[in-house]
């Protein structure tokens, strides 16, 4: 498997580690308990096209928002994730 | 650079021993190169170089300062600073691609040290000083390219990655920010900034992977 970072180009998969699913948003503070239970430990086990975080660490070091089908390992989009590069995202 | 202790004396205060130290400067690969020949017998295919005696400097952009950051640069270099995975020579150093929005500043005999460099970048970067931090591996020669291809899965082929082009990628599972220099007697050169602590296991990984080209090892103070 090979991911294309935006950044520096097609890399090889042994650059990369895998976080997990890139949809959890972090509940508001008075969201409450359950909330933040399912934030912090449910996680859908998907079969198909999954949005997930990767972290360019043997490269840029840059966070990457990747969309995956976890049945095919056909990646369909890269994007940088909220915070990488300094300037450019979230900022 | 590494530091070393040195205890050169001994001095006795009061019935008890203070040992006093002197800092003895030393490339992190001083142990493992050694100048000469290795490897198969014959012309050298590979030349591995290690540079000494640099500066170094990450300037990495604050958040939401890329452009401040960028203009600071050309103001101090005369030249942009790379915005892709590129090196550019400027009159006395080369800025180096090391990721989004940040940059390494290469150069010797204390023409861009940190000192210097920061009130230009004062609220826009952030900098780190990386001179100690890593070691500089020149590659060149005939095989040098054969041989980094056991190394790197970055296609360093003329028309893929020419004079100037850069790459923060890994080897031997070691980080590294690799780029290609100017050619040297009309041939490739591929330079390798390492973590100091690292040098030495990716010098032995590269010394095997060469050893079946020939290799002539030096060091050098001149970038
Ligand atoms: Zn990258």
């Amino acid at each position: 498997m090979r991911i294309t970072c935006p950044f520096c180009g097609e890399r090889e998969l042994g650059e990369f580690t895998y976080l997990g699913d890139a949809k959890p948003q972090r509940p508001a503070a008075d969201a409450g308990e359950d909330a933040v239970y399912d934030y912090v430990y449910l996680r859908d086990n998907i079969a198909g096209v999954m949005s997930e975080h990767w972290y360019h660490g043997g490269g840029c070091r840059a966070w990457l928002k990747v969309t995956r089908n976890t049945l095919t390992h056909e990646i369909s989009a890269v994007e940088a994730a909220a915070g990488a590069g300094a300037a450019k995202v979230g900022a | 650079m590494s530091s070393s202790a040195i205890p050169y004396s001994t001095i006795r205060m009061e019935g008890a021993s203070v040992a006093e130290f002197s800092w003895d400067v030393r490339s992190p690969l001083d142990r493992a190169l050694i100048v000469g020949p290795y490897g198969a017998q014959g012309e050298a295919g590979v030349s591995l170089t290690e540079i000494r005696n640099f500066d170094l400097v990450q300037v990495m952009a604050r958040r939401g300062n890329a452009g401040e950051m960028m203009a600071a640069a050309k103001a101090r270099f005369g030249v942009a600073a790379p915005e892709t995975p590129r090196a550019v020579a400027t009159a006395d150093a080369t800025l180096i691609w090391s990721g989004p929005d940040q940059f390494l500043v290469l150069s010797k005999d204390g023409k861009h040290l940190i000192e210097a460099l920061a009130p230009g970048f004062a609220g826009s970067a952030s900098l780190s000083d990386q001179s100690h931090a890593r070691a500089l591996i020149s590659i060149s020669g005939e095989k040098a390219r054969a041989m980094l291809a056991k190394l790197s899965s970055i296609d360093l082929h003329p028309s893929v990655f020419a004079v100037g082009a850069a790459a923060a990628t890994s080897m031997d599972h070691t980080s590294v920010t690799l780029w290609r220099g100017k050619d040297r007697d009309g041939q490739a050169v591929f330079n390798l900034l390492v973590f100091a602590t690292f040098a030495e296991s990716l010098w032995h990984t590269i010394l095997d992977s060469a050893a079946e080209y020939g290799v002539t090892i030096g060091h050098s103070g001149d970038l």
